[in-house]
């Protein structure tokens, strides 16, 4: 298997019909491989695509041209191999945090005895601090424990890919904080190949090993790829401190801003020739 | 404790006592009293009011079927009901009561008898000396009045026709071809025939001030009447007993058919010849098969009220079940397929407005064909009939909501279910119906609710045993008595209905998840 291109994306076009029946391409050409073990953030201006590509990659959403392969098979739906958290977190109200949980395991792991399923649920649920929330129903627990159950779900079926879209979108910026090293920890210790999509040039930099930047739709595209050189596992204090986090970061801004001006040049030339 | 108490009225939709539990604990009382006062004190008052004014309204309006029935007639109605309901109930226990038990129940019943007859004697007595009494004051109230218009009735008649004579006699004289004159006569005439009229009306007034008087109430003789009535029925229930206890009784008739049998046991023993021989087997298995008989029978008690709502309600769920049992199944279907709703569509359109008593006739007759000897069924052809109405008609919200409930699953679930790549089954079973079900329980409810009220008008059209068929019957009796019983079952129905809509808010908020499924 090729650990360079452990999922490698290869001219992906998303293309939405428009009310005059016209395709429209939204995403036109975004090539990108992932490492395995590695995360990389997708960063861009809102409605650029972003979360298309992602719900592509997940299978949820249909790809028009292009291919997505994961480690040597080509996706053709979604699948447990590639589990996701959402922005909202999608638990099924009627369903305690262990049973939301046990769901995803039970399908992945039909063979293994219960002891062994309920070990592995149970683990989850701690690994993101909700050992002794686990009977508690999704309405008595906060939008942040809410989101870590979420992520317990996602974990518990051992993903080849784990797939984040904008999985902080909903929460204070305290709980927020506290998710990222929660996430952060895990993937330290389970090393478990990421795409997080996020619109937070601070949070891309912090939890990402790649940062890939997306240009404005329609035909948005791959941008630009930034390494990001911090050791794991990584300490916020320590990383804010450091003048590369800065240099990073108004690197992206930098991006986003020339996107903006770029668009806004296009807007202005449309309609001066219009 | 009180936070457990306030929950479980709120589950089971009885907020209403929210502000008393929170009184009784010394919550804000003020506030508490306020809100009794809104939500218990004014229904209350309401409630009160109109019994006022339904007894000031229905006296004044009297039908073929006697007066419209008073809050009072209608409370004695409700009790008349359940003592007959009582009774025959005692009635089945004493055929069947044996040995010691009977012949105390004999001694009590012979004891209340011997209590009861001298009363009803008493009460005889005076019902017919107050009769006599009002007769007399009737007569001497309306005799000199009935004089009275015997004379004015001759009066006007006379001068009628002196009238009549005048204007004869004036006709004669009158001459031919002079138009002034006749007009005059023409006018004469009219004059005549109005004071006529009048006459009439006047002496039509008189008769009915007469009548009045004839009809004129003698409470006491009411009452009189009245109790010597209930005095008669239980002494007539009682001598009903008395037969059940004595000859009517089924050990008793047992015991003299198997002394009979004993007798031809006898017989056939030392019976010679064989004809005879062959007659005398012939007569102890006869007898031998009449002692089966008796002892198998059973009282033939008549329906009461009672019985016949409870068969109702048992008719209403067995139809619910059915139209459930239809609807939910093919409301899932409809929510999972776009396909199978557009060909779904046209039916629930069409079939949905459809009353109960068109419904009835043709299932009716469907089921008859089905079930040829209704004797010998085990379900009554009318029964099932009614059931099944109530089912057609009951089944479109719960199919309507079902189709609704789990086609509106959140986009958000079902790309989780995606991910898992749950089954069809459990994509079914643990995401699509745990989040239809609180629309399925709404629909639910609002199908138990058409139910019962198509169920009533089912078996009033089908004859089913049942809160129907006691209206109708009640209806043909067409007495002031059954009339007021028919009041009686406004009450009844209403209640139940109310009961069972209860009943589904409990089992619906129990299953909807954003409520609480342990508070119960």
């Amino acid at each position: 298997m090729n650990e360079e291109k452990y999922v490698e994306i290869f001219n992906l076009v998303k293309a939405y019909p428009n009310p005059f029946g016209e395709a429209v391409k939204v995403v036109d050409g975004f090539n990108l491989n992932i490492r395995k073990g590695e995360v990389i953030s997708i960063i861009g201006h809102s409605g650029c695509g972003k979360s298309t590509v992602l719900t592509m990659l997940a299978g949820l959403n249909e790809i028009s041209d292009g291919g997505i392969v994961v480690a040597g098979r080509e996706i053709t739906g979604p699948g447990p191999d590639r589990a996701v958290v959402f922005q909202a977190p999608c638990l099924l109200p009627w369903m305690t945090a262990y049973q939301n949980v046990m769901l995803g395991v039970k399908q992945c792991y039909p063979h293994a005895e219960k002891a062994q399923r309920r070990i592995i649920v149970e683990y989850s649920l701690s690994v993101v601090g909700l050992a002794d929330s686990m009977h508690k129903y999704p309405r008595e627990l906060s939008g942040g424990m809410q989101q870590r159950v979420g992520i317990a779900r996602a974990i518990a079926l051992k993903p080849k890919v784990l797939l984040l879209d904008e999985p902080f979108g909903r929460l204070d910026s305290l709980t927020r904080m506290e998710l990222q090293d929660v996430i952060l920890g895990i993937l330290d210790r389970e090393k478990i190949t990421t795409m997080m999509i996020t619109h937070d040039p601070d949070e891309a930099v912090y939890m990402s090993d790649r940062i890939c930047m997306m240009t404005n739709g329609p035909h948005a595209h791959v941008g630009e790829i930034m390494e990001i050189d911090f050791e794991r596992p990584r300490d916020r204090e320590a990383i804010m401190e450091t003048d590369a986090f800065y240099a990073y970061r108004r690197r992206l801004l930098q991006f986003l801003d020339d996107c903006e001006a770029e668009k806004h040049a296009r807007k202005q030339k449309a309609a001066i020739s219009a | 404790m009180k936070f457990k108490i306030l929950k479980a009225l709120d589950v089971a939709g009885l907020q209403v006592f929210d502000p008393v539990v929170r009184l009784i604990c010394g919550e804000n009382p003020p506030a508490q009293l306020k809100k009794i006062l809104l939500f218990i004190g004014i229904p209350i008052v309401a409630i009160i009011a109109s019994i006022f004014a339904w007894n000031y309204i229905a006296p004044r309006h009297t039908t073929k079927a006697g007066e419209v029935p008073t809050p009072g007639v209608v409370k004695d109605a409700a009790s008349g009901i359940w003592t007959f309901h009582v009774r025959e109930n005692q009635k089945a226990h004493d055929f069947l009561l044996t040995g010691e038990q009977r012949e105390q129940a004999l001694a009590d019943v012979e004891a209340r008898m011997a209590e009861i007859e001298p009363l009803a004697a008493a009460a005889k007595e005076r019902v017919d000396t107050l009769e006599a009494q009002s007769k007399d004051a009737i007569d001497t109230e309306a005799g000199p009045l009935q004089e009275e218009y015997k004379a004015l009735r001759t009066a006007t008649r006379d001068a009628a026709k002196e009238r009549e004579a005048a204007l004869i006699a004036e006709a004669e004289a009158l001459p031919t071809g002079n138009a002034a004159a006749r007009e005059a006569f023409l006018k004469k005439v009219a004059e005549h025939e109005k004071l006529t009229e009048t006459e009439k009306d006047e002496l039509r007034a008189f008769k009915e001030h007469i009548d009045a008087a004839y009809a004129a109430k003698f409470p006491e003789l009411e009452a009189a009447r009245a109790e010597y009535n209930g005095l008669e029925e239980e002494r007539q229930y009682l001598s009903k007993r008395l037969e059940y206890l004595t000859d009517g009784n089924q050990s008793i008739k047992i015991t003299a058919e198997e002394q009979k049998l004993d007798e031809l046991q006898a017989g056939f023993l030392m019976a010679e010849g064989g004809k005879d021989t062959l007659k005398a087997a012939e007569k102890v298995l006869s007898q031998q098969a009449s002692i089966e008989r008796i002892a198998t029978s059973e009282y033939s008690r008549p329906w009461t009220f009672p019985d016949q709502i409870l068969r109702s309600v048992w008719c209403v769920f067995v139809g619910f079940l059915i139209g459930s049992a239809i609807a939910i199944p093919l409301g899932v279907l409809c929510g999972l397929s776009r396909i199978f709703m557009a060909a779904i569509t046209p039916f629930i359109a069409l079939f949905k407005p459809v009353s109960p008593i068109v419904w009835l006739p043709i299932v009716f007759i469907i089921v008859g064909g089905f079930i040829a000897d209704p004797t010998t069924a085990p379900v009554h052809p009318a029964f099932l009939s009614s059931a099944i109405t109530v089912a057609l008609c009951s089944l479109w919200p719960t199919l309507v909501n079902t189709a609704l409930g789990v086609a509106s699953v959140e986009k958000d679930h079902i790309n989780v279910a995606r991910v898992l790549r749950l089954g069809v089954f459990s994509r079914l079973f643990k995401i699509v119906l745990p989040s239809a079900l609180p629309l399925i329980f709404a629909g639910l409810r609002i199908s138990l609710g058409v139910g019962w009220m198509v169920l009533i008008a089912a078996e009033l059209l089908s004859s089913s045993e049942g809160i129907g068929k006691f209206v109708w019957d009640m209806f043909n009796n067409g007495s002031s008595q059954t009339f007021a019983q028919m009041f009686v079952v406004v009450f009844v129905v209403g209640a139940i209905g109310l009961l069972l809509d209860r009943i589904m808010i409990v089992l619906q908020r129990s299953v909807s998840f954003d409520g609480a499924p342990t508070a119960l």
